[in-house]
C-alpha cells in the first residue's frame, strides 16, 4: 500500500537525514523507534503529504507523491490518512464530538463511509474505552489519556487507509499506555487499515507486526 | 467553515470584540460626521427659498444671511425706508418684503415685517408657509408664531405676548406697556422660521416710539394711539428686505445696481451664493473631522490586523490540527480573511444602528441650535460606498496575516 523510495531530507539548519526504506501493507502495524530528533515527525509529515518531498518519492496505492501538487496532497491526506499527535490533539473551543467529527470534515470519501455520524462516534468512543459522559465534557477537562483516545477516534472515523501516530503514548503512564494500545489495536480495522506509529519507547514493540529502529539508520 | 470560524472567534471573544468595537466606533464617528454634514448642508440650503435677493446695509454677505435667515448675530446698520421705497418701484422687482430685527420674546427672535411675508417667503423646495391655526396678522397689535415657539411656550391663537427690547431676555427691558395678540401659528418648516415671532412693522415701530438710544423715554400707556398721525408708525428704517425679481436672469444686473445705489451704502446678496459661502466655512471644519475619522478607521484596521497576527501564535495548535485532518493552507488563509470580514461586517451593522441613533439625537440638537432639521435616513448610497471601502480595506489588510499563514503552513511538519 505504502512504499518510500530513497527519502532524504535536508533541514534549513544544515542537518541531513537519509530515511530507511519503508513498506507497509493493509492490516500491518509498523513501529518506528528511535530517539527524539532523529526525524520521525519529519517522516510522518512527508508520508502525510504536509511536507514537500525533497529527494526520493513516496507511493501510496496508485498515488505518486512526487507528481502531486500540495493541494492534491492535502486532499489525499484528508481522504486516506488519520493523524494522531503526541499531545494537544484537540481544539479547546470545540466539543469532544466536534473534535472527533473533524476527522471527516475535509473529506467527501471519508464522510461517505459514515452513515450515521453520532452513532459512529458513540461506537468508536465506546470501543476505545471512553465513558459516554466524556462526549459532553469540555475537552480541557479530559485527562491526557482520554484526550488521546478522542484523538484516536478522530483518526479512525470514516476508516482512512493509514493511521499515522506521532508518539501518542509519550504523555501516558505505562498502565494507561498498555490499555490505550490494546484499545487502539482492537478498534482499528485490520482488513482495511494500516498503522505507522513512531515512538522512542521500544517496550511497546510487542503490539506491532514489524519494527524499524531509526537509530541504526541515522546519518 | 463558518461554524468553525465563529467558534474559534468566540474562544477569543474579548480581544476580538474589543477590536470590533473600536472599528465600529471609528465608523460611527465618520458616518455621524458625514450625516450631520449632509443634513446640515441640506438644511442650510433649504432654510430659505423663493427669495432672489436680500438687500441690507453694506457688510459681508455672510453676516447679512446669518441675521436675516438664521436670526444669528445682530445687524450693525439699518437701511432707511426711503431707500426701500426707491427700490420697491424698480421695474425688475416683482415683490419686496422688508424686515426689522432686534427684539425678542422669551429667547425667540422677533421678526417685524409686512403681512405679505407669509405669501412670498418660502422654504425647502419652494414650499409656501402655511398656518396650522389662524392666519397672518392684519393689525399692528397682532402677531404670528413659528411652530416651535407656539409648542414650547404653549401658546395658541388668542394668547397675549409682550416683547423684550434686545435679543436676550435677561438684559433687555420688556416692552411691558403693549401686548400683541396671536392670530396665527405656522406649520413646522424645519427652518429658523419655526423659532421666530412675527409682528407687523407698524406695531414694532409703535413699540419703539417711546425709545431713544436704547432707553425708554415715555410709556405707551400715556399715549392715545388714535391721536397719532397716520404715517407716524411707518418705520424710518428697517434691517433688510427680501426681494423677488420678475426674472431671475436680471439678478446680477440688479445686485450691481443696488451696490451702486448713490444715496446709501447697501448691497444685495443672492441667498444661494451666500449660503454656499457660509457652508464652505462650516464645511471646512467638517472636512477636518472627516479626515480625522478616516485616520481612526485606518488605525482600527491596523489594530485588527495586529490582533489577527498576534493570535496566530496561540492558534498554532488549532491550525496544525486542521492541517493534519486535511485542511489546505488555502483553507487556513481563507479563515483568516473571513475573520476580518466578520469583524468588518459586525462593526458596520453596529455602526449603522448606532449612527442612526446618534443622528436622531444630533438632529434635534441641530434643530435647537440652528433651527434647521436635517432629513433623517437609514443609509445612503454614499455610505454604502464608505462601507465598501472599509470592508475592502479590511480584507486587503487581512491578506498580510493570511499570506503569513499560507506560507507557514505550505511546507510545515505536523506537530
Amino acid at each position: 500500500m505504502l512504499q518510500t523510495l530513497g527519502l532524504e531530507y535536508h533541514y534549513q539548519h544544515g542537518k541531513k537525514i537519509v530515511f530507511p526504506e519503508i513498506e507497509v501493507e493493509r492490516g500491518q502495524r509498523l513501529l518506528i523507534s528511535g530517539f527524539s530528533g532523529c526525524g520521525k515527525t519529519t517522516l510522518l509529515s512527508l508520508i502525510a503529504g504536509a511536507l514537500k518531498l525533497q529527494t526520493g518519492d513516496i507511493k501510496f496505492d496508485d498515488h505518486d507523491y512526487a507528481t502531486m501538487s500540495s493541494l492534491l496532497l492535502d486532499k489525499h491526506r484528508a481522504d486516506h490518512i488519520g493523524y494522531i499527535f503526541q499531545t494537544l490533539n484537540l481544539i479547546p473551543f470545540l466539543s469532544v464530538s466536534e473534535n472527533i467529527a473533524l476527522g471527516i470534515r475535509f473529506s467527501q470519501s471519508r464522510k461517505s463511509n459514515v452513515t450515521n455520524l453520532n452513532q459512529e462516534i458513540v461506537r468508536l468512543v465506546d470501543s476505545l474505552g471512553l465513558e459516554k459522559e466524556a462526549l459532553d465534557t469540555p475537552v480541557n477537562r479530559l485527562s491526557v489519556g482520554q484526550q488521546q483516545r478522542v484523538a484516536v477516534a478522530r483518526a479512525l472515523l470514516g476508516k482512512p487507509d493509514l493511521i499515522l501516530a506521532d508518539e501518542p503514548t509519550s504523555a501516558l503512564d505505562s498502565d494507561t499506555t498498555k490499555k490505550f494500545l490494546n484499545e487502539l489495536m482492537d478498534t482499528f480495522d485490520s482488513t482495511k487499515q494500516a498503522i505507522i506509529m513512531v515512538s522512542h519507547d521500544a517496550s511497546i514493540a510487542s503490539y506491532f507486526d514489524s519494527v524499524i529502529d531509526f537509530n541504526k539508520h541515522y546519518v | 467553515m463558518f461554524s468553525l470560524l465563529l467558534k474559534s472567534m468566540r474562544s477569543r471573544i474579548i480581544p476580538t470584540s474589543l477590536v470590533t468595537i473600536s472599528l465600529m466606533a471609528a465608523m460611527v464617528l465618520l458616518l455621524s460626521i458625514e450625516r450631520i454634514q449632509q443634513g446640515t448642508e441640506e438644511g442650510f440650503n433649504q432654510s430659505i427659498s423663493g427669495v432672489d435677493a436680500i438687500i441690507g446695509p453694506r457688510s459681508s454677505s455672510l453676516e447679512l444671511v446669518l441675521y436675516t435667515v438664521f436670526h444669528l448675530g445682530r445687524p450693525i446698520n439699518n437701511i432707511t425706508t426711503k431707500t426701500i421705497n426707491d427700490i420697491k418701484v424698480r421695474s425688475d422687482i416683482s415683490w419686496l418684503v422688508p424686515i426689522a430685527l432686534g427684539d425678542s420674546h422669551r429667547g425667540f427672535r422677533v421678526v417685524a415685517t409686512e403681512p405679505n411675508y407669509f405669501e412670498h417667503i418660502r422654504y425647502g423646495n419652494n414650499q409656501p408657509l402655511t398656518f396650522s391655526k389662524g392666519g397672518a396678522f392684519n393689525e399692528l397689535s397682532e402677531a404670528v408664531l413659528g411652530s416651535d415657539v407656539a409648542e414650547r411656550l404653549n401658546y395658541s391663537v388668542g394668547s397675549e405676548i409682550q416683547i423684550t427690547h434686545g435679543s436676550i431676555e435677561s438684559i433687555g427691558t420688556k416692552h411691558d406697556d403693549f401686548s400683541f395678540k396671536v392670530t396665527g401659528v405656522m406649520n413646522k418648516t424645519g427652518t429658523p422660521i419655526d423659532q421666530a415671532v412675527f409682528l407687523d412693522l407698524k406695531g414694532y415701530e409703535l413699540l419703539h416710539l417711546g425709545w431713544k438710544s436704547g432707553k425708554k423715554v415715555f410709556s405707551l400707556e400715556d399715549i392715545d394711539l388714535s391721536s397719532l398721525p397716520p404715517d407716524a408708525l411707518n418705520p424710518k428704517t428697517v434691517t433688510a428686505a427680501f426681494v423677488g425679481l420678475k426674472s431671475k436672469l436680471t439678478i446680477f444686473n440688479f445686485s450691481k445696481n443696488i451696490r451702486e445705489y448713490p444715496e446709501e451704502a447697501i448691497s444685495a446678496v443672492i441667498p444661494g451664493i451666500a449660503l454656499s459661502e457660509l457652508w464652505s466655512i462650516v464645511g471646512l471644519v467638517d472636512k477636518g473631522f472627516q479626515l480625522l475619522s478616516w485616520i481612526i478607521i485606518a488605525i482600527s484596521l491596523i489594530a485588527m490586523v495586529t490582533l489577527i497576527i498576534a493570535s496566530l501564535d496561540n492558534r498554532k495548535q488549532e491550525m496544525t490540527i486542521y492541517r493534519a485532518n486535511g485542511a489546505s493552507p488555502k483553507f487556513l488563509a481563507a479563515m483568516v480573511i473571513y475573520e476580518s470580514l466578520v469583524i468588518g461586517l459586525v462593526a458596520i451593522i453596529g455602526a449603522i444602528v448606532l449612527v442612526t441613533a446618534v443622528t436622531y439625537f444630533a438632529t434635534s440638537q441641530l434643530n435647537l441650535a440652528l433651527g434647521i432639521s436635517p432629513s433623517f435616513k437609514w443609509i445612503s448610497l454614499n455610505e454604502v460606498k464608505v462601507f465598501s471601502i472599509i470592508l475592502f480595506a479590511g480584507i486587503l489588510s487581512s491578506l498580510i496575516p493570511a499570506v503569513m499563514v499560507f506560507r507557514k503552513n505550505l511546507h510545515q511538519t505536523l506537530g
